[in-house]
């Protein structure tokens, strides 16, 4: 059929058309939404008054999102209309992308929906009663079918499994094995699958349908408002259509040779080739779940403070969590850097406090280094006692853990907190000439504009060559090129928006102090409240409360995440961890110094957790014996879920960036959305077996 | 003790090596050597101390007794680093691969090219990818992906990058530890293919292994080791591939080549 479009046959064209027709409505779809977000029609969200001007997160981001995808469609239509071969591989992805759209839409309505619903049947036990009398039969007949329908799924799951169960454990009766009914159990048909999964759909979208029907019936509980209807409704026009367009666009691959080449990586296959190539595909896959579902549950996760409260949280940790992964890929790990948190940040604090032994009390930044130094020494232990002794590093690092607690324990008499206020009335400052925070600022500019000149003419040259190429043969290799422009201009943008924060704070704090000094807290400077340090946030119409936690550590974090990653990917010293892990004798015979990358690597994570030490220590001036108690396991979480084997020779930096991000979301999302936090371990219980197990799903064979 | 070479011209000159581990005494006094541009198959039955003298010759094990000369020149091996230096590539039975990592990567492990911004070097992934591809094409090797992971390769395709690698490397001598032990018949041949193709380089190669039927072919001289101790060196044309295999098999030199090893260790 589109073979036949595609020739320019007279009689085959409707089908061809009714598709571009289709991709040409999502466009103005899409439009409408930018339009009716970006003008106050269609709240998302709580906004603070429907003026335009005061979007929230949500919205900006829906309404650049929008008009994006609003112009892609524009283009495939018109490439499907003047009968483009290559707009068929276009038209294939755009319609993925509106599947997902259309997906992501209705999921917004049903999780809110859904949750609050649970939570409703959880507190009301006499909410059936309450139902059949307010919101009528119809809401409490669908009550009960979509629990009959969920309850019998659920039935039915448990008894194969524990059948499944019963026959694996009991010796093979040879009577027994060869029945078609041990065969069923052992091994579901996948017709079964399907029905139960049919089932149990219908009894998740009954359930919603009484929970759409009784939530808003509730006082105090109203909050499926209008919009969300709407809502479905944008939901169903893009998710229905789409999806149908899609399946026919897909059969079209038996038609011709050259059509099947064009089409034979779908964008499913092409997402799941490309996922399988990165070590960190479950982190990936569970950050934008974990990152939609929050967004949708609640309003509030997506305000700049919640984001800014959960990067803060996890900063320290994540900071850790990179040498950690170094550690992990070289094939040994490290219990012991709660420990040498706690060292580290006693140390600091006594520095100033009590005095080093041979420089007496000495100002924060020599502290610092101080400390920084012992943590230097821990980790050089961990590493000399382990390429010495060859015990598992497991060992190793449970003796120095527990070895390394006693200092704080002993030093650090019972219970007692060592506190810098209670040494010195007033907290460090450092004065700052105005014209330091001017000449930042011009370096600043001056990098920026450098860079934008030598690499932004090349790059759209690039990214315009691939544009035009792709009219003629559709090869989505050269994507590559409009990526990598899109993202060195986002850098830049980010640079830029740094610079402007440095002018600020100088125009601030000059019309403020009037002089030439400007004073800056030295915590601050290690881990302080960014918007505090500058002026009034208020960035680009969106309302930042300057009470915001966004702590100076996350952008050190981030920084530090880029190091670490090119050093990790790039360098002749990241090729050597991965080898040492992967296969040991091989690195060797291949000439690396196995013992010197896993000395490195320990004393790597000693070094940075001394400076995530400094970091908690300066947001909280005040240590406590057991400071750091129990982050070991966080961060060895934060790492797996990130994608890093802990048998070694794989993993990544950015996927321990995710993993920490997963945990913070979690954190502060589980009590936005209502749920108990006491429930936070559990619910990282179970994310870091499925991450894991989604990882070796899609790496697929590829271990070995 | 002071060694002198034995032999003149030879690439590599082993001279009275011992290697004891504790009390068990592994090689027991063995003279080896490789002449220039030469494949010397060297053959024993499992424990014969085969891998034990080439582990020693690479710089994995420290000699207990003994002198090596390469070029001419006595020299101390320490790490595999100094064989490196010195323009020795080992493939080793087990540990050649990294299957994790790329072709390119493990092409390239050790000795990564790398280009300087200021102060920094950072790897030069466009050269490691395409200079793989290359040098593994030259000595017959075909790959479609130097990015794709080691792991998802045959034992076959994962032993010839190993040696395409090493013959890329190798500047003097390639040592192939059992090369051929988990091969099909194919790959065995196409792995003897490589040897020459390394020997017309100019290299040497040692060839380790038990199994006589895979090197007869292309092997100069057959050295067999027994117990720790040689049992002697035989050139190609004065043997049979039959003599060879009960060499290994018995430890007795057969009658008709004993008088010709005493003329031999005579001179």
């Amino acid at each position: 059929m589109m073979q036949a479009y595609f020739e320019g046959k007279r009689e085959a064209s409707n089908i061809g058309m009714l598709v571009a027709g289709l991709i040409f409505g999502f466009a103005i779809l899409g439009f409408l939404i930018a339009y009716g977000v970006a003008f106050g029609w269609v709240p998302l969200g709580e906004r603070i008054d429907i003026l335009r001007s005061d979007l929230n997160t949500i919205e900006t981001i829906v309404t650049v999102v929008s008009l994006i995808y609003s112009a892609c469609c524009l283009r495939t239509a018109y490439g499907l209309y003047s009968r483009e071969q290559a707009s068929l591989r276009w038209s294939q992805w755009m319609l993925f992308v509106t599947v997902m759209i259309g997906g992501a839409i209705l999921l917004s309505v049903a999780i809110p929906v859904g949750l609050k619903f649970s939570l409703l049947l959880g507190q009301h036990s006499d909410l059936r009663t309450v139902i059949a009398a307010d919101a009528g039969g119809l809401a409490s007949m669908a009550l009960s079918i979509g629990e009959a329908l969920i309850s019998i799924c659920l039935f039915v799951i448990a008894l194969v499994a524990l059948l499944a169960l019963l026959v694996f454990l009991i010796p093979p009766l040879e009577s027994l094995r060869d029945r078609p009914g041990t065969r069923l159990i052992v091994s579901p048909p996948r017709k079964f699958i399907q029905a139960i999964l049919a089932v149990l759909s219908v009894g998740v979208v009954c359930f919603l349908v009484a929970g759409a029907a009784v939530v808003p019936e509730f006082p105090g509980q109203t909050t499926i408002r209008d919009a969300e209807n709407h809502r479905l409704l944008a939901g169903l026009l893009f998710f229905l259509p789409a999806f149908f367009a899609y399946r026919v666009v897909r059969q079209v691959e038996e038609q011709s040779d050259e059509l099947r080449r064009a089409l034979a990586l779908t964008p499913g296959k092409y997402i799941r080739a490309n996922l399988a190539k990165s070590p960190s595909a479950g982190a990936i896959i569970g950050f934008i779940a974990i990152l939609m579902g929050f967004t949708m549950a609640t309003d509030l996760f997506l305000e700049p403070s919640s984001v800014a409260s959960f990067l803060s949280n996890v900063a320290t940790k994540g900071v850790i969590a990179i040498g950690v992964t170094y550690l992990m890929i070289s094939g040994e790990f490290d219990l012991s850097v709660g420990s040498i948190l706690g060292v580290t940040a006693l140390s600091f604090m006594n520095f100033m406090t009590h005095g080093a032994p041979v420089f007496g009390v000495v100002g924060p930044v020599s502290a610092a280094l101080l400390a920084i130094f012992i943590a230097f020494i821990l980790g050089a232990i961990n590493g000399v006692l382990l390429i010495s002794t060859r015990i598992p590093s497991f060992i190793v690092t449970l003796g120095t853990m527990l070895a390394f607690r006693a200092i704080t324990l002993v030093a650090i008499a019972g219970g007692r907190i060592l506190r810098y206020s209670d040494h010195h009335e007033s907290l460090p400052v450092i004065g700052i000439s105005n014209i330091v925070f001017l000449v930042l600022a011009v370096i600043g500019i001056g990098v920026v504009a450098f860079t934008a000149y030598r690499v932004l003419p090349a790059l759209y040259r690039g990214a315009s060559q691939a544009w035009s190429i792709r009219r003629d043969n559709g090869d989505f290799g050269t994507s590559g090129a409009i990526v990598r422009g899109a993202v060195f201009a986002l850098i830049l943008a980010i640079l830029l928006a740094i610079v402007i924060w440095l002018v600020a704070v100088l125009s601030y704090h000059g019309s403020a102090s009037g002089g030439q000094i400007v004073e800056v807290g030295y915590f601050d400077l290690f881990n302080g409240r960014v918007l505090q340090i500058g002026s009034e946030g208020d960035f680009f119409h969106m309302q930042i409360p300057r009470n915001a936690n966004v702590r100076l550590a996350i952008v050190w974090w981030f920084i530090f995440v880029a190091i670490f990653h090119v050093v990790l990917t790039s360098t002749s010293f990241g090729n050597s961890i991965f080898a040492t892990g992967g296969n040991e004798g091989a690195a060797r015979a291949q000439g690396v110094n196995v013992d010197r990358v896993k000395l490195q690597n320990f004393v790597i994570v000693a070094l940075l957790t001394g400076i995530a030490a400094i970091y908690e220590t300066a947001r909280n001036p005040g240590v406590d014996p057991l400071k750091g108690t129990g982050w070991e396991l966080e961060v060895i979480a934060m790492t797996v879920i990130g994608g890093a084997l802990l048998t070694g020779g794989y993993g990544s930096v950015v996927g321990s960036l995710l993993g920490a991000l997963i945990f913070g979301m979690l954190q502060t999302g589980l009590v936005l959305v209502g749920i108990e936090s006491r429930l936070f371990s559990g619910t990282i219980g179970v994310i870091i077996i499925a991450a894991v197990v989604l990882n070796t799903l899609v790496r697929g064979g590829q271990r070995n | 003790m002071e060694y002198k070479q034995k032999n003149d011209n030879a690439l590599v000159d082993m001279i009275d090596i011992h290697k004891y581990f504790g009390s068990v005494q592994v090689l027991r006094g063995i003279d080896f050597h490789v002449d220039r541009q030469e494949i010397v198959g060297l053959l024993g039955d499992n424990g014969a101390g085969k891998s034990t003298l080439i582990k020693v010759l690479t710089g994995f094990h420290s000699l207990t007794r003994g002198q090596i000369f390469f070029d001419d020149q006595a020299v101390n091996i320490h790490s595999p680093h100094d064989a490196r230096e010195l323009g020795i590539e080992t493939v080793h039975q087990d540990l050649a691969l990294v299957p994790l990592m790329s072709i390119a990567r493990n092409f390239w492990l050790g000795q990564e090219p790398t280009y300087e911004v200021g102060p920094f070097r950072f790897l030069d992934k466009k050269m490691m990818a395409s200079e793989s591809i290359q040098a593994l094409a030259d000595v017959g090797i075909h790959i479609r992906d130097s990015e794709e992971t080691v792991g998802t390769m045959s034992g076959g395709e994962r032993q010839s990058i190993a040696i395409g690698r090493a013959v890329y490397f190798g500047k003097k001598l390639l040592i192939l530890d059992e090369p051929t032990s988990a091969l099909s018949v194919g790959e065995t041949q196409k792995v003897l293919d490589y040897t020459i193709a390394a020997k017309e380089k100019g290299m040497s190669v040692i060839f380790i292994t038990h199994n006589i039927r895979h090197v007869y072919e292309v092997a100069d001289r057959f050295t067999i080791i027994e117990r720790g101790h040689k049992l002697g060196d035989f050139y190609k044309s004065e043997v049979s591939e039959n003599e060879v295999a009960d060499m290994i098999v018995t430890g007795q030199i057969p009658e008709r080549l004993r008088l010709y090893e005493e003329e031999e260790g005579g001179d």
